[in-house]
């Protein structure tokens, strides 16, 4: 009897959620104002988006910069939530975190599963190669072994690019990009596909005799990841974020960033 | 040399181990401290000759020595907020699912331990007029402590570094404050500085189980 009951109200607990999820208005954007904070969800290893300062221990970056100014134009306080970037997905359905932001590409998948924001950047998926190789084009690359970070939107890229994944010899799973990237250094990889912003940033930091072809596979856009249906809070956001671009906030931290503003937020798609 | 030249720096690494150093012991600290005692729980259980009590907890150790540790984290981090509506905090869950899982080893420890017990002892105390109770508190159990002693050991050892797993769900802890240096500084020193830290702790382990295992060893001169 007793085993019955605890049955029906797990599963009157389990419906609830599904109809929770789409009978109830959006209290979004209420919710946030009300907790007097938002919660940024981010694998605190991208270098320039989101990572940890090595000198402060900080978690610093453009996104975090930019997540910072939307937070006090909304009146709350930003909480940075360290999480693994395979799991961001979970992390945002169980209302561990409330916004995934973090030089997200926005995949036709990751549209499925959440409300994104309007692209703010633009980002390509390149092929760094060890510049002694002298590979230019993608024809060169038939037979070789690509490095690739598990989970990231390059496994997307190159699911796309279907013919050229096939004329792969191996494609090889990484936890990171700089693990990949030291692998290709020292002769276990013939490439890393990565996103373009990521290899200028290794490239400078550790000056790997690399070259990034200029063939890449997918121009892609970051956008701000919400839970799906969290439209009231995903749009007050962009409201936001087309505010700055108006009063030059952005073009600022993007040239901190950056050296340049390089941010897309508003452009015609 | 990304570090050793750069003392600012490095003390800023170690500033920041030091941190996730907090969140590794708390987690190893609430495992042990949960997980030893329900472990002999456990144990008495599996050895019980009710079946309706030791056929649950034969399960439960097959799951949880059967099952990889790093899924049993996401399944108390993501599977039971599903069900029960409300999510743990990131500790307390990994905290259960490390405790469960160890508690599963620690049983099959103890279980070991007092099997190597001859019955004859068991069968000497019934004669002398012990309870059953009796002679387990006061005979078997002694000896038991004394033999589990280096099998424990092992498994203190590996748990020190099984909590570099919690990062899958986001803990800031030892490991995942080293991986996060090594992505901005685009090498992996401040990984192998973290390793020299689990080994100290390790070392200092080793040390406690060595005195522990000598006060017990009274027959051995």
């Amino acid at each position: 009897m007793k085993r019955c009951l605890t049955l029906i109200l797990a599963m009157v607990m389990l419906s609830s959620l599904f109809l929770s999820a789409t009978a109830q208005e959006d209290t979004s954007l209420k919710d946030i104002l009300d907790n007097g904070k938002l919660i940024l969800g981010l694998d605190a290893s991208f270098p320039p988006m989101g990572f940890v300062d090595a000198d402060t221990g900080e978690i610093v970056g453009f996104d975090i910069d930019l997540a910072r100014e939307v937070c006090a134009r909304l009146g709350v306080e930003l909480v940075t939530q360290p999480i693994d970037w395979a799991a961001k997905e979970m992390e945002l359905n169980a209302h561990h975190i409330d916004c995934i932001w973090n030089g997200m590409t926005i995949t036709p998948d990751r549209l499925e599963n959440m409300s994104i924001s309007l692209p703010y950047l633009r980002n390509d998926q390149v092929l760094v190669t060890r510049t002694e190789d002298g590979y230019g084009n993608l024809s060169d690359l038939a037979g070789k072994k690509l490095g690739i970070q598990a989970g990231s939107s390059a496994n997307d890229a190159l699911d796309a690019a279907e013919d050229f994944k096939a004329s792969l010899g191996e494609v090889v799973p990484f936890d990171e990009n700089l693990t990949a990237l030291m692998d290709l250094n020292q002769g276990g990889l013939d490439m890393v596909l990565v996103d373009v912003i990521v290899a200028n940033y290794y490239m400078a930091v550790n000056d790997y005799p690399f070259t990034v072809l200029d063939e890449s596979l997918a121009p892609e856009e970051y956008g701000i990841g919400f839970r799906r249906g969290d439209t009231a809070l995903c749009n007050k956001v962009n409201e936001l974020l087309l505010d700055m671009r108006e009063d030059g906030t952005l073009a600022k931290i993007s040239e901190e960033w950056f050296g340049k503003d390089i941010t897309i937020i508003g452009e015609a798609e | 040399m990304k570090y050793f030249n750069n003392p600012d720096r490095l003390v800023s690494l170690l500033w920041q181990l030091w941190q996730g150093l907090g969140v590794t012991m708390s987690l190893f600290g609430f495992t042990l401290l949960f997980s030893l005692p329900l472990g002999l729980a456990l144990a008495l259980l599996r050895m019980s000759r009710h079946k309706a009590l030791r056929l649950p907890v034969q399960l439960f150790i097959l799951v949880m020595r059967g099952t990889p540790l790093i899924l049993q984290v996401f399944t108390v981090y993501f599977v039971l907020p599903m069900i029960f509506g409300a999510a743990f905090e990131r500790l307390t869950a990994v905290v259960i699912a490390f405790v469960m899982n160890y508690a599963a080893y620690f049983a099959e420890i103890y279980r070991g331990g007092v099997q190597a017990v001859p019955v004859g002892q068991r069968e000497a105390a019934h004669v002398l007029g012990f309870a059953r109770s009796q002679a387990f508190m006061r005979i078997i159990l002694p000896q038991v402590i004394k033999r589990i002693v280096l099998p424990v050991s092992n498994e203190v050892i590996t748990l020190v570094k099984d909590t570099a797993l919690v990062t899958a769900v986001g803990m800031v802890e030892l490991y995942r404050v080293a991986r996060n240096a090594a992505s901005t500084v685009g090498s992996l020193e401040p990984l192998f500085i973290a390793g020299a830290v689990y080994l100290l702790i390790n070392a200092v382990v080793s040390f406690l189980f060595n005195r522990v295992n000598r006060y017990f060893s009274y027959y051995q001169g």
